[in-house]
C-alpha cells in the first residue's frame, strides 16, 4: 500500500498544476459551507453574547434595532436622542442603574463613547495601562484602538470635525488619554471612551472660556449693566486642562442634553418586569430587550444563510461534476501508462490503488485545506461580518 | 524513496500545526470584572465638607469610614482634587456632596452617579443665590451668566437636619442591617441641630432686623432662616484691610448703622481696632465648612450660637 501511496504522491507532484487546481477546487467546495455556517454563527453568538449581556436599553421610539446596535455595538450614528433627564428618571425609580450611552462623534476614526463610570464595571472593562477616567477632557481608549492608534497614557487625541465642511461648526477637542482598557474582543476594543460631559462639550454643548470679567477692551465689544458682549476674539479653549477646567460650563440644563440610549441594570428581575411595565405605552420612548432585537436579527440572518447554502451546495457540486471529470479524463489519457503498468506485472488492482491513492491525497489535502481556513475565517472573519452585518460596509 | 517521505510528512505536521495554532487563537480571554478599589473589606463613606463628615461620622456604624480628604487649611467649596483623590472618591461606597454647587469639582470630575448622594437636593425649594455673576455674551447662545448658588446650607440648622436625614436614609439604603443604630444617631443628632435652630430662632427675633455686617457673602442661609439683616462685603479676616477696604466699610456705616459684624475667624487686631473706632464689634460666626482644629461642629456651632445669643442680648456674654 505505502509504495502505491508513494507512486501517487510523485505523478501528484510531477503534475503540480493540475494537482493544485484540483485540492483547490475541493477546497473551496469542502470549505465554503463550512466557513460560511463557523462565521454566521460565531458572528451570531457574539452578537448575542453581547445583548444578552445587556438587561435592557431606553432609547427614543423608533427602530429598536437601530438603537440597539448604536447602543451596543457603536456602530449606526444618527438614531435619536433621549436626555439625561431620562437616566436620572431612571435612576430615581430605584429598580435600576441607569447608564448612559452617547455615541455620533468619532476620534481619528475610532467612535467615540460618552458614558459613565458604571460603565466600565458593568461590561467587565479593565485597565491594562494607566488609569480610569477621573476628570472632564479625559479618554480611555479601547485595546484594539490604542494599539491602531499608537496611543497610550500620556498622549493627546483629538476629536473629528462633525461635519467637515461646516467651518462655524464645533472645534475638535483635545483628549488626553490616561488609559488603555484590556482587549475585551467586542466593540469595546474599538471605542474611545470620556465622560459623557467631555462628550458634550465635543459636541458643542459645553465650552471653556477666558473671564470675560477680566478681558480687556480688545475682546469686550461692550459692557452694559451687568452684561459684557465678547467679540470672536475671545479664546475659547480647545482642550480641558487642570487649570481651565474650572472655566467650563454649560449653557441650560445638562438634564436637558442628548444621550443616544440609557443601558438601564434592574437591581432584579422583579424591577426589570415592573420597569418594562412602565414603558409599554410609553408616547416617546422605547424599553427594550436587545437580546431580544438580536435574536430576530439572527433569525434574518439565518434565512439568508440558507439560501445561501442551496447556492454553495449547487456550485459545489458543479465542483465535484467538474472533479469527476478531469479525473476521468486524466485517466483516459494515462492509458498508455496503465497499459505499460501491467506489462510491468502490474496488476490492475494495483493501478486501481495508485488512482485511489492520488484522490485520497487530494482529498486530504482539500480538507486540511478547508477545515484551517474555516478555523481562521471563524476567528478573524467574525469582526467583519459583523461589521458587514450591522454596518453594510 | 527514503529521500522523499520526510517532504510528505513536513507538509502533514505544518497542516496540523496551523490548525492547532488557529484553535488556539480562538480561544477568548476571560477578563476578571471589577473596577480597582483600595478598601473592598470597609464601606468607606467619602464628603465633600466637614458638616457631612460630621453627620456621617455621627450616624454612621462603627466600621464604617468616614473621609473628608481635603488637605487642612485648604477651604473645600475651593479644593481641585488631584486625578488620584478624585480615584479615591471612585472607589468609594458612598460619596455625599452637599448640593447648591458646592465644590465646583465635583461638576466635572467623573464619579459613579449610583453612590452619590447630594444631601441638600430637596430640602428646600430652591438655592438661595448670590450676588450674579456678570452676563456675557460670545456666539450664537445669547446672553448667559454663570450663575452662582449661596452654599453654605448647613447654615440653616432645619435644612442641616435635612441633609442629615438624606445622609441617614443613604446609609440605611446600603447598609440594612445597621439601620437601628443609624436611626437612634439621626434622632440624637437632629435634636442637637433643632435645639440649636430654636435659639437661633430667639436670636433672630431679638434682633428684630437689626443690620449685621459680614466679612464675607457665606450667611445667607443663616440669614434666610432666622430673619437676620445681613450685608456681606469681601474681605479676609487674616489680611490686613487696605484703604479702599476701608472706604468700602465706610461707605456702608454711612449708609446704615451697623453695630456687629460677623467674621468667620478673629479678624486681625488691627482690623478689629479699626472697626471699633467706627463703632463696630467683630463677632466670629464660623461657618464650620473646614475641619476645626478644636472641637467639633456642634461644639463650633454652639459658640457662634452663644455669641449671636449675646449679640441679641437673648443670654449674657460669657
Amino acid at each position: 500500500m505505502k509504495d502505491s501511496i508513494y507512486l501517487a504522491w510523485r505523478y501528484l507532484r510531477h503534475h503540480r498544476a493540475k494537482t493544485l487546481l484540483l485540492v483547490l477546487s475541493l477546497s473551496v467546495f469542502l470549505g465554503l459551507p463550512l466557513i460560511m455556517r463557523a462565521m454566521s454563527r460565531a458572528t451570531q453568538r457574539s452578537l448575542l453574547d453581547r445583548a444578552e449581556a445587556t438587561p435592557l436599553l431606553l432609547g427614543k421610539k423608533g427602530s429598536s434595532l437601530d438603537l440597539v446596535v448604536e447602543a451596543l455595538y457603536f456602530q449606526l450614528k444618527g438614531a435619536e436622542a433621549i436626555t439625561e433627564a431620562d437616566v436620572d428618571a431612571i435612576q430615581a425609580t430605584g429598580l435600576a442603574l441607569g447608564i448612559p450611552v452617547r455615541t455620533g462623534l468619532m476620534a481619528r476614526g475610532f467612535p467615540l463613547v460618552g458614558t459613565s463610570l458604571d460603565y466600565f464595571p458593568f461590561r467587565n472593562l479593565r485597565i491594562a495601562e494607566g488609569r480610569g477616567l477621573a476628570m472632564m477632557g479625559e479618554c480611555v481608549l479601547g485595546a484594539e484602538a490604542a494599539e491602531t492608534l499608537g496611543l497610550g497614557p500620556g498622549d493627546a487625541l483629538l476629536t473629528s470635525p462633525s461635519t467637515l465642511f461646516d467651518l462655524a461648526g464645533v472645534y475638535p477637542l483635545k483628549l488626553n488619554v490616561v488609559g488603555v482598557l484590556e482587549p475585551s474582543y467586542g466593540p469595546d476594543d474599538e471605542a474611545v471612551f470620556v465622560d459623557v460631559k467631555t462628550a458634550w462639550v465635543a459636541e458643542g454643548k459645553g465650552h471653556g472660556h477666558q473671564d470675560l470679567a477680566r478681558a480687556g477692551p480688545d475682546v469686550v465689544l461692550k459692557r452694559k449693566e451687568g452684561t459684557v458682549t465678547a467679540n470672536a476674539k475671545l479664546v475659547q479653549y480647545n482642550e480641558i486642562t487642570e487649570s481651565n477646567v474650572g472655566s467650563f460650563h454649560f449653557h441650560g440644563d445638562p438634564s436637558s442634553y442628548p444621550v443616544s440610549a440609557a443601558i438601564v441594570v434592574p437591581h432584579d428581575e422583579k424591577s426589570g418586569v415592573l420597569l418594562r411595565g412602565r414603558f409599554v405605552d410609553a408616547p416617546t420612548r422605547q424599553l427594550v430587550r436587545p437580546a431580544q432585537v438580536v435574536d430576530s436579527l439572527n433569525k434574518q440572518i439565518f434565512r439568508f444563510e440558507r439560501v445561501l447554502e442551496i447556492i454553495v451546495w449547487t456550485v459545489g457540486l458543479a465542483t465535484a461534476v467538474m472533479f469527476v471529470l478531469v479525473m476521468v479524463l486524466s485517466w483516459r489519457l494515462r492509458a498508455e501508462e496503465l497499459r505499460t503498468m501491467t506489462r510491468l506485472g502490474g496488476s490492475r488492482w494495483k493501478a486501481a490503488q495508485i488512482m485511489g491513492s492520488e484522490i485520497a491525497l487530494m482529498v486530504g489535502a482539500s480538507v486540511l485545506i478547508a477545515g484551517v481556513f474555516g478555523i481562521v475565517m471563524a476567528q478573524y472573519g467574525e469582526t467583519w461580518l459583523q461589521n458587514l452585518i450591522l454596518r453594510g460596509s | 524513496m527514503r529521500t522523499e517521505r520526510p517532504v510528505l510528512t513536513r507538509a502533514v505536521v505544518m497542516m496540523a500545526a496551523l490548525a492547532v495554532m488557529a484553535l488556539g487563537c480562538s480561544k477568548k480571554a476571560n477578563p476578571n470584572p471589577a473596577w480597582d478599589s483600595k478598601h473592598p473589606d470597609r464601606f468607606s463613606i467619602y464628603t465633600v465638607n466637614y458638616p457631612l463628615r460630621y453627620f456621617a461620622e455621627r450616624m454612621a456604624p462603627a466600621d464604617a469610614r468616614v473621609v473628608l480628604p481635603v488637605p487642612r487649611g485648604v477651604d473645600p467649596a475651593f479644593w481641585k482634587p488631584s486625578a488620584d483623590a478624585v480615584q479615591e472618591y471612585q472607589a468609594a461606597s458612598l460619596i455625599l456632596l452637599n448640593g447648591a454647587g458646592y465644590a465646583g469639582w465635583t461638576s466635572y470630575a467623573t464619579l459613579p452617579q449610583a453612590r452619590m448622594v447630594v444631601t441638600a437636593d430637596g430640602c428646600r425649594d430652591a438655592y438661595l443665590r448670590t450676588q450674579q455673576g456678570v452676563q456675557h455674551q460670545h456666539g450664537p447662545e445669547g446672553a448667559h451668566a454663570h450663575g452662582v448658588l449661596a452654599f453654605t446650607t448647613w447654615l440653616d440648622l432645619r435644612l442641616a437636619a435635612c441633609q442629615s436625614g438624606r445622609i441617614r436614609d443613604a446609609l440605611i439604603e446600603r447598609m440594612p442591617t445597621a439601620k437601628a443604630g443609624v436611626s437612634v444617631e439621626f434622632k440624637t443628632l437632629e435634636r442637637d441641630l433643632l435645639d440649636l435652630d430654636e435659639r437661633l430662632r430667639i436670636v433672630g427675633n431679638a434682633l428684630g432686623g437689626q443690620p449685621l455686617l459680614a466679612s464675607h457673602p457665606v450667611y445667607q442661609y443663616l440669614a434666610d432662616a432666622y430673619g437676620l439683616s445681613i450685608q456681606s462685603l469681601h474681605l479676609e479676616p487674616d489680611q490686613a484691610l487696605s484703604e479702599d477696604d476701608w472706604k468700602e466699610v465706610d461707605a456702608v456705616l454711612k449708609q446704615y448703622r451697623h453695630e456687629w459684624m460677623l467674621w468667620e475667624s478673629p479678624p486681625l487686631a488691627a482690623t478689629e481696632a479699626g472697626l471699633l473706632e467706627r463703632g463696630v464689634t467683630a463677632i466670629v460666626f464660623d461657618p464650620g465648612g473646614q475641619s476645626p482644629s478644636g472641637g467639633d461642629f456642634l461644639s463650633v456651632m454652639k459658640d457662634n450660637v452663644a455669641r449671636l445669643e449675646c449679640v441679641a442680648g437673648v443670654k449674657p456674654c460669657r
